[in-house]
C-alpha cells in the first residue's frame, strides 16, 4: 500500500514538474518533430509565434495618361518569442508581385526593464513613415513624397544597437550603429543623385559593402496626452566598393536630423514632419560620377484628418488633407546649379475608410507641382486597398 | 507511515507553492507597487472568495491567483488585480491597485512583449486611470499615435475590472 501510494505521489510530482517544463523551440525527438509551418499553426502557448502580414494594392490614375494597377507590396511578418526576454522578428516583403526582399530580420534581447539590445537587419529610425509604414497607419494611397526622396523609405540596413522605454518619463529611445548607403560602384557608377537623393544607395543587407560605421538615434516623447513627438539624428559616411574607395569623391558625408509630431484628440488627428540632411564632398562625388547630388536635402509636411463617423463605431472614415514641400537640391556645392524641378510640393486630399480595424480603403487626389519655370501641375487620382493583421 | 506523512506534507506544500500567488516574474514588481502606493513595509495578500456563480457574471477573469485583498497590520488597505491583455501580436501583463474605497490608485504595465504599443507603459498615460471607480466612464482616455491597439486593450481591461469591482461590491464579496 505504502509502495503504491509512493509511486502515485512520485508519478504525480513528476507529471507536475514535466508540465512546468517548457519545450525547446526545436524538438529533437523525431516522434514529435514538427516543421516550422506546423509549429506556427500549433503553437500551444499562443504567443510564441507571431504570424502576420500587411499589404497594399494600388491604382494610380494620372490625368491624361494611362493608369497603373499594382500589388505594391505584400509583406509577411514572422516572429518568434523564445522567452520573455528574447525575440526574433522578421518581415519578408514581396514588392510588385515579383521582387522579394527581407525588410527586417533582427533579434531583440531585453536585458533589463528599460533596455533592449538588438542586432540584425533593422529600420533606421527617422521620421514617422519609415518605422510606421503599414498602410492602415497613414492616410493617402501613396506615402508622402519626402518619405521616398529624402528619407528613403523603407530605409533599413544591418546593424546593432539599443532601444528602450523610460515609462516614468514617457519616452523611448533607440541608438544604433548601422551600415551606410553605398555611393559608388567599383566601375565608378554613382548610385545616389539629385532627384531621389540617397535612395539609390540603400544596400538593404544585400551582400552590402562596409568600411565606415554610421550612427543613428531617435528619441520619442509621449508625456503630453494625445501628443507624440520624435527627434531623430543620423551621421556617417557612405560606402564605396574596395576598388574605388581611395578616390576622392567616392564617398560623401551625411548628417540628417528629423523632427516629427503626431496628435490625436477624439475624432481629430494631425501629424507633421521636418527633415534636413546635409552632405559633404558632393562636388568631388559629382565630378567623379557625373551625378547631380545636392549638398542639402530638406522637406516638411503637415497633415490633418477628421473622422466623419461617431467615435464609438468600430469603423473610421477619415477625411484628410496633407501638404508637403521638399527639395533634394535645397543646396548644391561647386558648379552644380540647383535644379528647380527637385523643389517639389504636393497637396493630397482624400478619404481613408477603415471598414474594420486592420482593413482600409483609400481614395485621394493629388496635385503634384515643382518650382521649375513653366512647369504644369500634375494631377493624379489614387485608390488603394490596405490590410494589416 | 512517518515517511508517508512527510511526503504528503511536502507534496501539499509543493501544490500550495504552485497554486498560490502571482507568477514569480511579476511578484517583485507587484510588491514594489503595493508598498509604494500605500507607503507600507509589510502586508499580507488575502484570497477573496468569489463563487463560481459570480465569476460567471463578471467581465474580468478572476481566479485564486490574480485577485487579492491587501491587509496591513489587520487593516484592509485595498485590492490588487493582475492579468494579461492582448497587444497586437502578444499579451502584456498589467496591474491595477484599488484603495479600500474601490477607487483606482495605481495601474502599471508589468511586462510588455512587443515592438509596437509599449507607450501604454507611460506613467503619465496610465495616471488617467487613477481615481476612477465603478461610476466613472473611461471615454475620455486619450489615444496614443502608434499604439492604438494597446491603448484600446488596456482601456477595455480597466473598464472590465471597474465593472467587476462594482458587481463584487453589490454582491458583498468585497
Amino acid at each position: 500500500m505504502k509502495k503504491v501510494t509512493l509511486t502515485l505521489i512520485l508519478g504525480f510530482v513528476s507529471a507536475l514538474s514535466f508540465s512546468q517544463t517548457t519545450n525547446d523551440s526545436i524538438i529533437h525527438d523525431s516522434q514529435i518533430q514538427q516543421n516550422s509551418a506546423q509549429r506556427v499553426i500549433s503553437a500551444k502557448d499562443g504567443n510564441a509565434v507571431t504570424l502576420g502580414a500587411y499589404g497594399e494594392i494600388v491604382y494610380n490614375q494620372p490625368e491624361g495618361d494611362n493608369g497603373k494597377l499594382d500589388v505594391h507590396r505584400l509583406v509577411l511578418l514572422l516572429g518568434y518569442q523564445f522567452n520573455d526576454k528574447v525575440q526574433f522578428f522578421s518581415e519578408i516583403e514581396v514588392e510588385h508581385v515579383e521582387e522579394i526582399f527581407v525588410e527586417q530580420a533582427f533579434v531583440n534581447y531585453n536585458v533589463a526593464n528599460n533596455l533592449n539590445l538588438r542586432a540584425g537587419l533593422m529600420l533606421v529610425p527617422m521620421g514617422i513613415i519609415n518605422e510606421y509604414h503599414e498602410p492602415t497607419t497613414f492616410n493617402g494611397v501613396e506615402r508622402p513624397g519626402m518619405d521616398r526622396s529624402i528619407i528613403p523609405t523603407t530605409w533599413r540596413e544591418i546593424g546593432v544597437g539599443l532601444s528602450g522605454r523610460i515609462n516614468s518619463a514617457s519616452l523611448s529611445y533607440q541608438a544604433y550603429v548601422f551600415n551606410g548607403f553605398k555611393s559608388t560602384n567599383a566601375d565608378g557608377t554613382g548610385l545616389i543623385g539629385g532627384s531621389n537623393g540617397l535612395r539609390g544607395g540603400r544596400q538593404k543587407g544585400i551582400k552590402s559593402t562596409v568600411n565606415k560605421p554610421n550612427f543613428s538615434a531617435k528619441v520619442d516623447y509621449y508625456g503630453i496626452l494625445g501628443l507624440r513627438m520624435g527627434l531623430s539624428g543620423y551621421v556617417g559616411r557612405t560606402q564605396a566598393d574596395d576598388e574605388i574607395d581611395h578616390l576622392q569623391g567616392a564617398d560623401v558625408g551625411l548628417s540628417m536630423v528629423g523632427l516629427d509630431a503626431r496628435y490625436v484628440f477624439n475624432r481629430f488627428t494631425a501629424r507633421g514632419q521636418f527633415i534636413y540632411a546635409s552632405l559633404t564632398d558632393t562636388e568631388a562625388y559629382n565630378d567623379l560620377t557625373g551625378k547631380d547630388l545636392g549638398s542639402a536635402l530638406s522637406g516638411w509636411y503637415a497633415e490633418a484628418a477628421y473622422n466623419l463617423l461617431p467615435q464609438d463605431k468600430e469603423q473610421k472614415l477619415d477625411l484628410f488633407a496633407r501638404y508637403e514641400n521638399y527639395d533634394t537640391h535645397a543646396d548644391t556645392d561647386g558648379t552644380l546649379v540647383a535644379n528647380d524641378s527637385y523643389n517639389r510640393d504636393e497637396l493630397t486630399m482624400g478619404l481613408s475608410y477603415h471598414i474594420a480595424p486592420g482593413v482600409v480603403l483609400k481614395g485621394d487626389y493629388q496635385f503634384l507641382d515643382n518650382a521649375a519655370a513653366g512647369n504644369d501641375v500634375k494631377k493624379q487620382l489614387n485608390f488603394g486597398v490596405g490590410v494589416w493583421f | 507511515m512517518k515517511n508517508l506523512k512527510t511526503i504528503i506534507s511536502v507534496l501539499f506544500s509543493i501544490i500550495f507553492l504552485m497554486s498560490s500567488g502571482i507568477p514569480e516574474n511579476l511578484e517583485k514588481k507587484v510588491d514594489r507597487e503595493v508598498k509604494d502606493v500605500f507607503e507600507i513595509d509589510s502586508y499580507k495578500f488575502e484570497k477573496v472568495d468569489v463563487s463560481e456563480e459570480i465569476k460567471s457574471k463578471i467581465p474580468s477573469r478572476i481566479d485564486d491567483e490574480n485577485f487579492y485583498r491587501i491587509n496591513s497590520k489587520g487593516k484592509v488597505k485595498g485590492y490588487v488585480y493582475v492579468d494579461k491583455a492582448p497587444s497586437k501580436t502578444a499579451d502584456f501583463d498589467y496591474l491595477v491597485i484599488f484603495d479600500n474605497n474601490l477607487k483606482i490608485v495605481r495601474t502599471k504595465v508589468l511586462i510588455y512583449r512587443e515592438e509596437y504599443g509599449g507607450e501604454i507603459g507611460s506613467h503619465r498615460w496610465l495616471s488617467q486611470f487613477t481615481g476612477k471607480s465603478g461610476e466613472d466612464s473611461l471615454d475620455d482616455i486619450a489615444a496614443i499615435s502608434g499604439a492604438t491597439i494597446s491603448v484600446r486593450s488596456m482601456t477595455n481591461a480597466v473598464k472590465d475590472i471597474l465593472k467587476t469591482m462594482k458587481i463584487l461590491q453589490i454582491k458583498k464579496v468585497i
